[in-house]
């Protein structure tokens, strides 16, 4: 990775936002969630999981994360 | 979630005609911003031809017989949100035909994107962002913050 030199701390926390379709994009996208998969863990029970609106999703999802913490 | 499976999905739901759009934080990355989530968030017409293409792209990429378990009668009845987790890897779909009273499939603005050697369907910056701007979930309303900042977004 190249080195990245900033003009403040709070640069160095912007968002980088890149060009859709920018090959650049593909690659952190799958770096990041490559990254993200290996730490987090988390699996959640295999199967279809019907729901009743969206925000009932939600909460059953965040539950399960709660119970793999 | 895993890139590649994600690349899998989008294209043969691309192959097999699925009338989708991408919404949630694939979205967001799509228009730019790479930042890690877990699951692919789809909306899809709520037509009962879509929904057995749907579960037909889905079984070309995972074998897995539970695929026959998301029926448009469920979608396009009591169920409008069916989360489906494959049997292995770091993958998860949310499948949603409506959003409350707020969205349904019809209202999306959407747009054709390119990704790797396909393209996709996508809301535009302006729908996720009315999209997320009003949710409880605070990384959504986090989502929504950034959106508006990149692309101007007045503040309601």
């Amino acid at each position: 990775m190249p080195v990245r030199k900033f003009r403040s701390v709070e640069e160095m926390s912007q968002p980088i936002w890149r060009q859709p379709g920018d090959p650049a994009l593909y690659r952190t996208m799958a770096a990041l969630w490559e990254t993200g998969t290996r730490t987090s863990r988390r699996r959640y029970p295999p199967g279809v999981h019907k729901h009743r609106s969206v925000a009932e999703m939600h909460r059953v999802q965040e539950s399960w994360a709660a119970d793999r913490k | 979630m895993d890139f590649e499976r994600l690349q899998a999905v989008l294209r043969a739901l691309e192959a097999h005609g699925v009338r989708y759009a991408i919404v949630g934080a694939v979205a967001l990355n799509v228009h730019g911003l790479a930042r890690f989530t877990e699951d692919l968030d789809i909306f899809v017409e709520p037509e009962q031809g879509n929904i057995a293409r749907l579960r037909a792209a889905l079984a070309s990429v995972f074998d897995d017989p539970e695929i026959e378990d998301i029926t448009a009668a469920d979608l396009l009845g009591p169920y409008p949100a069916i989360q489906y987790v494959p049997p292995e890897g770091a993958f998860h779909l949310d499948i949603v035909t409506r959003l409350g009273e707020a969205f349904a499939f019809e209202d999306l603005q959407t747009e054709r994107v390119p990704f790797g050697d396909i393209t996709i369907t996508v809301v535009t910056p302006r729908m996720l962002y009315d999209m997320k701007k009003n949710t409880v979930r605070l990384k959504d309303r986090a989502d929504a913050e950034l959106l508006r900042l990149r692309f101007g977004f007045e503040e309601e």
